[in-house]
């Protein structure tokens, strides 16, 4: 009887013990700094579910090298310091392998500097901003599968291209993404259209809570064809006082919303105040029509693991972010930093939206956006895409 | 009349060799931590000169904190200065932003005087934020250098560690330096005019005190130091971003102050302490991080009405049986 007690009292002893050492061998850790509480939330949550439905997808399937994934998020409250702080938390306290996370353009490039500090492979899958893989920043173990200012402005101005309107206005935040983005869109259109006239730009600042100025002053210059790259809850606020004032009917329009303009969320938080007929991008698209079958699978996979009939736009880019990191463990076959970071230059895989490749140069997935006129549907009670138009980057990427 | 063996204890000392080992504990975490409580502490510290010592309530103190942030990161950064006279610039701008700010702030009392401060630390968060060649703008600027600590290796025991342990080092002396001064700043003549207009301002301006100069040396200093505590940050961060000058950041230290009790010297380091470790510990278990550090803070607040230095010092009297 004694013998048996002492024997319990090991094996407790020993299961208090073990974990510690068990665990570190057998799970893989990937820390996930994100925003998780205040505005951003919004869409730090649902791109935390798509990081955690892949997750429990390959753990289902075995994991990868015979290990599971284990996913540690932290709040980053949408600051850039408390990203590094999490983030140094995340590899100094929890012994966190890789990380995969952030959403703003401040929080990008500032935990890209401890990835580097301390060697841990880091994917970022929303941060846009060029910063973050220009050439000065760039280095062995940040990677990004998300799409950048470059890509996302000049994929609008090859649209507006079509248009065959010269007469252009722009309307942005008056910060680094608006400018960025802005920029690119205005000067490539330039270059693929030479006859391209700008003929007003309006800069409110981050966070107006009046755009009727702005407003007026673009109409008084009467432009053909507005591109604007006012995200969330800014559009939102804009759309809602510019419709009223007859803004969208005087550009016939033709106005094209960078920032998500016509992601899902934007789309159902409006209702019936969403200027429809306008074009605007988003992440991710419930109905696909000429998408791959693998965008159909995910998103069924989606709905069911959300538990709703239409889920947001941003799961896709954890999920994406993170299928990146599997396969290049799995090409690596192994854990180590180094080798998952030499694995992870120039791979290519099949994701949902189609096959991405995160280039050697500069370690940046070939990542457009889902583009696309909206159309009422009544079905869903709110604008959407009417079609759905996916274009791959790669040719003006440089 | 002697002052009380407590006084004369070098605490400033004792607190600078009790830390010296935390590099060697075997956990960088623990560097880690300490490097943030360190120079959080001195922010909070440095408030406490307006807020414990004169009773001004300042909601703007990140103006200051972020200046020499902000200084100090530019100058290593982009310009290649070493960093100990990029520290101590950065600790000037602050102050001679203070002084500027504090000229307007001091003709005006209690609440309007916050307001006024909050202004001005607002302004400073808007620079930062659109200021794009020179700040950064939202994005800030990442990859703050570290200093160039080679000198370290010729030292014992130390040269063979980590940067981040160095600077965990070279952190840890320039703030124990900082809080002598502080330490002397409030025991000092000026200090204890600084108490009387605290304690009473109509009766202060009676007696003769400049009222005004003295509030404004008071702000200058205080900013001086929540500066060289930003510079410090900047590099421990490895970026400066605008959310340093951020209305919420200024809130920071006002309640590690009020955690720590703001009638004692060290009570804002032991806030400080408290509140960072809070923070890490309830982040790291759930989500509802606000949820429950609110609650605790509120529970906090009730448990230890003058703070947890002021509710140990007078459980430590009762225990000793001294008359308060």
């Amino acid at each position: 009887m004694l013998h048996r007690r002492m024997l319990l009292a090991v094996a407790g002893i020993a299961a208090l013990i073990a974990p510690w050492e068990a665990a570190a061998q057998k799970t893989i850790k990937v820390g996930y700094p994100m925003i998780l509480s205040g505005p951003g939330a919004l869409f730090g949550e649902p791109a935390l579910k798509g990081a955690q439905m892949y997750v429990d997808e390959i753990n289902a399937a075995g994991g990868v090298l015979g290990r599971k994934f284990e996913l540690i998020p932290r709040d980053t409250k949408g600051n850039a310091d408390e990203a590094v702080r999490v983030s140094r938390e995340l590899i100094l306290k929890d012994n966190v392998d890789f990380l995969v996370g952030t959403l703003t353009s401040a929080e990008g490039p500032a935990v890209s500097t401890i990835a580097k500090e301390n060697k841990i492979v880091f994917i970022a899958p929303i941060p846009k901003t060029d910063q973050l893989t220009a050439k000065a920043n760039l280095h062995p173990y940040v990677f990004r599968s998300a799409s950048n200012t470059t890509i996302e402005g000049r994929t609008a101005a090859e649209i507006v291209a079509k248009w065959g309107l010269k007469k252009i206005a722009t309307i942005s935040p008056d910060y680094a993404y608006g400018q960025d983005v802005t920029k690119a869109f205005v000067e490539h259109l330039k270059k693929i259209k030479p006859d391209t006239e700008i003929v007003d730009q309006q800069w409110p600042k981050l966070g107006e809570a009046d755009y009727t100025p702005f407003i007026n002053a673009q109409m008084a210059k009467k432009p053909d064809a507005v591109f604007s790259s006012l995200w969330g809850g800014h559009f939102l606020t804009f759309a809602k006082q510019a419709k009223p004032l007859g803004y969208f009917d005087a550009v016939k329009y033709n106005f094209i919303g960078a920032g998500e303009a016509a992601s899902i969320e934007s789309a159902r938080t409006m209702g019936a105040d969403y200027p429809v007929g306008i074009w605007g991008n988003s992440y991710d698209v419930n109905n696909w029509p000429g998408g791959p079958p693998a965008h159909k699978t995910y998103i069924d996979k989606l709905r069911t693991y959300t538990k709703q009939e239409n889920p947001s736009s941003w799961p896709v880019t954890g999920y994406v972010a993170m299928q990146f990191l599997a396969e290049a463990i799995k090409k690596a076959g192994s854990t180590d930093s180094d080798k998952v970071a030499k694995a992870l230059t120039g791979l290519s895989i099949d994701t949902p939206i189609g096959k991405q490749t995160l280039r050697e140069k500069d370690h940046q997935a070939n990542r457009g956006q889902f583009w696309g006129k909206t159309v009422n549907d009544p079905k869903l009670g709110h604008a959407t895409m009417q079609e759905v138009l996916y274009i791959d980057p790669a040719p003006f990427m440089d | 009349m002697t002052r009380p063996l407590i006084n004369r204890i070098p605490w400033t000392l004792i607190v600078f060799l009790v830390l010296l080992p935390v590099p060697f504990l075997g956990s960088r975490f623990y560097t880690f931590v300490a490097t943030d409580i360190v120079i959080l502490s001195l922010f909070a510290t440095s408030l406490n000169l307006l807020l414990g010592t004169t009773g001004l309530v300042t909601f703007g103190h990140a103006a200051y904190f972020s200046i020499g942030a902000y200084t100090t990161a530019l100058l290593m950064k982009n310009l290649g200065f070493p960093f100990l006279p990029s520290w101590i610039a950065g600790g000037l701008m602050a102050a001679g932003f203070a002084l500027v700010f504090g000229f307007f702030c001091v003709r005006l009392t209690k609440i309007y005087f916050a307001m006024l401060t909050l202004a001005f630390a607002q302004i400073v968060w808007a620079i930062c934020f659109k200021w794009n060649d020179v700040t950064g703008g939202e994005q800030g600027l990442p990859n703050v250098p570290y200093p160039g600590l080679d000198w370290m290796e010729v030292l014992p025991l130390i040269g063979d560690l980590r940067v981040s342990d160095k600077f965990y080092y070279v952190a840890l002396a320039l703030v124990a330096l900082c809080y002598a001064a502080l330490r002397r700043i409030t025991l000092s003549p000026f200090g204890r005019v600084l108490t009387v207009i605290r304690d009473n301002p109509e009766r202060a301006q009676f007696i003769g005190v400049n009222v005004r100069l003295y509030e404004l040396a008071a702000f200058m200093v205080s900013g001086a130091f929540a500066g060289l505590s930003g510079a410090l940050f900047g590099i421990f961060n490895r970026g400066v971003f605008p959310d340093f000058a951020f209305w919420t950041k200024s809130a920071e230290p006002l309640i590690m102050t009020i955690l720590g009790g703001m009638a004692h010297f060290w009570g804002p380091a032991v806030g400080a302490a408290a509140l960072i470790l809070l923070n890490q510990q309830i982040t790291s278990y759930t989500e509802y991080w606000p949820f429950v550090l609110g609650g605790v803070l509120i529970v906090l607040l009730f448990v230890f009405p003058g703070g947890i230095v002021g509710t140990l010092t007078k459980l430590g009297r009762r225990i000793g049986g001294r008359d308060a």
